[in-house]
């Protein structure tokens, strides 16, 4: 009988053991489970862009952080090689950052608190001090063509950076600096290392508008082409929306395509060219999209354009409008066209003037769009704001160019120009005093129309390399042309060259409040005695004073009694 | 706050039970069996008042001090009473005097009590790397509990296993008990009516923990004297 009793309390042990297991299991997945990030702050931040030209790197090499944070107020001669320094634009000074990038001082990182007036979408009123852009740009100027072996980010600023930067300046000031001994504030981002963009994309995207043939196949009749690259480059990819580089031309040739397609959807006002619309990529680098592109073009095609009108950066002028060309100004061609442009400028009020600037065969650097044109024998204007070409990689939607400081109405008046000339040239009225797009008709230009539009290009970021191949911009884009032109077609090639791209543009910065490992030691200390205690007190309460001393005369072993 | 806090916060909230295990003569008498039994109606009680509450209370989305549902709560709050008397007066304990029987089912039922509602927070909030002094406090909270179990234990074991008392001292052993089972009640209402925040509350705690065992000590020995 006792041994069925042991075996049955056997069996009942083992089923207990068994169903244990299960719930032990359970158990050890829930401790190994990773540590919740339960960050005080959480900020979005940007990386500052990685690149190569020809093998020679640039920009911020890392993108993992680790560090405490560090403020400008450090003592000097302070260590800064495992702090992130936290630089808030309004107090940037160009030349220490400067002077401690070329003296390849070691960082663990920078990051750039930028005012929230300058983030996409921002809606809020507050001009933006013209000081803080130019400061912007020369700071986006100075990193984009260094070498930067540390992490740099940039972020907008809220309350809590705000109290968070307070707090770091007030240590630093006293001269405690934050490291693993003495506390303070430590900043994660934990991002997997970057990697190389494996063979980055460019999309060109071009609409067809054929004109009505009299006799004969329309492939005869000529071709007008409106072309405009909507990439843009800067030092923050994932914040570089260009509004007016080229988000301006970009609006400005949709509105053109739109006013075209509805005179062109009657045939009795269909004019007797072709249009041909095209929204380029690869722009600040050297235009490689539009080259491209055109050599894409049939052989034929690319013979039928008579001209053909590059818009880049129209947002943001007054009273003057340039119009840049390769060809000698004394070309009939080229002074058919600005004719052209200055009857109706005159008649709108403003004014347009010629720009030449030559074409150095044996520079790579294509400085306008119309060059590509020009390389391959056809005319071609561009139609900008600048007056100087911007340099390689420069004023192609940088940090500065928020969609505040684009005007619509300077939008209207280009996009009136172009296509009041386009159409005086189509129809045949040249010299005429006729406004084919006059105001309050049904031709107008429709300010909402541009005003979206501006703003939605104003939020997306359009770095050629890091849109994918089916990004929603461009299926937008396309959409777009599809509904005004009769042919789309959608190119894509891969931009080779000397550039080399890098990834993780944009990441999550963690910010935790930690406590130095000394209070640790202190806590473990105070608990310490405080069990001690309890202990001699309990002791000395229940069981005598006498056991208390005893205790610590000989090993103590509970399981003999005192007696 | 780093392994090395939760360390510190873990010896903080369970070190106090084990040393008063290992202090105490319960150790010697061995009543590692009915602290474990206590823990066991603990939990029992634990999962009863949960359905309890879960079927009784409303929740409401703002922490506004509703008269009646915190009632309810303390009505809900005396199952835990009920599981003590359980623990204490019906199960079947070793021979043990009384004295060292309501310390071993007071520690047993603390001890289940800061394990279940103390340790998930702990293992999951203190290994991060933002300090808080969240964890220290809930700590603190824990010793104070620690204390008002063992007196409610006492004045348990008083009123349910001591024939003979002194006639004026009952309405004494038993308001000191209502007092001791209200607390989460009076915590509550703390902070959310008089908007205490957690450090005065705990502090609050820790000083009514203390007055309360000393009342329930006093009252252990005025009522072993007719015994003796």
């Amino acid at each position: 009988m006792a041994e069925e009793k042991n075996s049955k309390q056997r069996h009942h042990r083992s089923m207990l053991l068994d169903s244990m297991y299960p719930v032990v299991a359970l158990m050890l997945v829930l401790v190994a489970c990773v540590e919740l990030c339960d960050a005080a702050t959480v900020v979005d931040v940007y990386r500052l862009i990685q690149y190569d030209i020809s093998g020679v790197p640039f920009g911020s090499r890392f993108s993992s952080l680790n560090h405490h944070a560090a403020s400008l107020s450090f003592q000097h001669g302070a260590d800064l090689s495992r702090s992130v320094l936290i630089l808030p634009l309004r107090e940037l000074d160009i030349a220490f950052v400067q002077d401690y990038i070329s003296q390849k001082q070691s960082l663990g990182g920078l990051l750039i608190l930028l005012p929230q007036t300058f983030r996409p979408g921002y809606i809020g009123g507050g001009e933006t001090q013209e000081g803080l852009r130019v400061l912007l740009a020369q700071l986006e100027k100075l990193l984009l063509h260094t070498n930067i072996p540390f992490p740099v980010y940039f972020a907008f600023e809220n309350e809590e950076t705000d109290a968070m930067l307070a707090d770091v300046k007030k240590n630093d000031a006293l001269g405690q600096q934050a490291t693993a001994t003495t506390g303070g504030y430590k900043l994660v981002i934990s991002v997997s290392e970057p990697r190389k963009i494996a063979s980055p994309t460019i999309t060109n995207i071009q609409g067809w508008l054929p004109g009505s043939r009299a006799d004969g196949d329309s492939n005869q009749l000529p071709t007008i082409a409106v072309v405009a690259s909507y990439d843009t480059f800067g030092a923050a990819p994932a914040l570089s929306v260009g509004s007016d580089s080229n988000g301006s031309g970009v609006v400005a040739l949709l509105e053109v395509a739109r006013l075209f397609s509805t005179l062109y959807s009657n045939p009795k006002t269909r004019g007797r060219y072709n249009l041909l619309f095209a929204l380029t990529s690869g722009g600040p680098y050297n235009y490689e999209g539009t080259q491209k592109w055109l050599k894409s073009l049939d052989q034929r095609m690319r013979e039928s354009i008579d001209y053909a009108i590059c818009l880049n950066s129209v947002g943001s002028w007054d009273n003057e409008l340039l119009v840049h060309v390769s060809k000698p100004p004394e070309n009939a061609y080229i002074k058919q066209i600005f004719e052209g442009f200055s009857n109706v400028a005159g008649d709108l009020g403003f004014q347009v003037s010629l720009k030449h600037k030559k074409i150095n065969i044996s520079n790579s650097r294509v400085a306008w769009e119309h060059e590509q044109f020009s390389r391959l024998r056809v005319t071609a204007a561009t139609v900008s704001e600048l007056l100087t070409p911007p340099e390689l990689l420069e004023s192609a939607g940088s940090l500065s160019d928020t969609r505040q400081h684009v005007n619509e109405d300077s939008i209207i008046k280009g996009v009136k120009l172009v296509a009041e000339s386009l159409a005086r040239h189509i129809y045949g009225h040249q010299g005429k005093d006729i406004q084919i797009f006059a105001d309050n008709s049904s031709l107008a230009v429709n300010r909402f129309y541009v005003k979206s539009w501006l703003d939605s290009l104003s939020q997306t970021p359009r770095v050629a390399p890091f849109l994918s191949k089916n990004e929603p911009l461009i299926m937008a884009l396309k959409k777009e042309l599809e509904d005004y032109t009769a042919e789309v077609s959608i190119q894509q090639e891969s931009l080779d060259g000397i550039f080399t791209f890098y990834d993780s543009t944009k990441a999550s910065l963690n910010i935790y409040q930690v406590a130095s490992v000394t209070f640790d030691l202190l806590l473990l200390l105070v608990l310490g005695s405080y069990l001690i205690m309890l202990f001699s007190f309990l002791v000395i309460t229940t069981r005598g004073l006498d056991d208390l001393i005893s205790i610590f005369r000989r090993p103590p072993s509970r399981k003999m009694k005192i007696v | 706050m780093t392994l090395f806090h939760f360390f510190n916060c873990a010896i903080l909230t369970f070190g106090p039970h084990a040393v008063y295990y290992s202090a105490t003569p319960l150790s010697e008498y061995d009543t590692l069996g009915t602290s474990v039994k206590a823990a066991v109606v603990y939990l029992a009680t634990a999962l009863v008042k949960l359905v309890c509450l879960a079927t009784f209370l409303q929740v409401s989305e703002t922490e506004v001090f509703d008269p009646y549902q915190e009632a309810l709560k303390a009505m809900i709050g005396f199952i835990d009473v009920a599981g003590l008397y359980f623990a204490l007066a019906q199960l079947t304990h070793r021979n043990i005097s009384q004295n060292h029987k309501f310390q071993a089912v007071g520690l047993g039922w603390a001890f289940a009590d800061s394990v279940l509602h103390r340790l998930a927070p702990l293992w999951v909030g203190a290994r991060g790397l933002e300090f808080t002094w969240d964890y220290v406090l809930q700590g603190l909270e824990a010793n104070a509990n620690l204390v008002f179990t063992i007196s409610l234990a006492a004045l348990g074991s008083l009123m349910w296993l001591r024939k003979n008392k002194p006639k004026t001292l009952i309405p004494i052993i038993y308001t000191c008990a209502v007092i001791i089972a209200t607390m989460p009640s009076i915590t509550s209402y703390l902070r959310r009516v008089m908007g205490w925040h957690f450090p005065k509350v705990v502090g609050f705690e820790l000083m009514t923990s203390l007055v309360m065992a000393f009342i329930s000590c006093q009252l252990f020995i005025l009522c072993q004297r007719p015994s003796l």
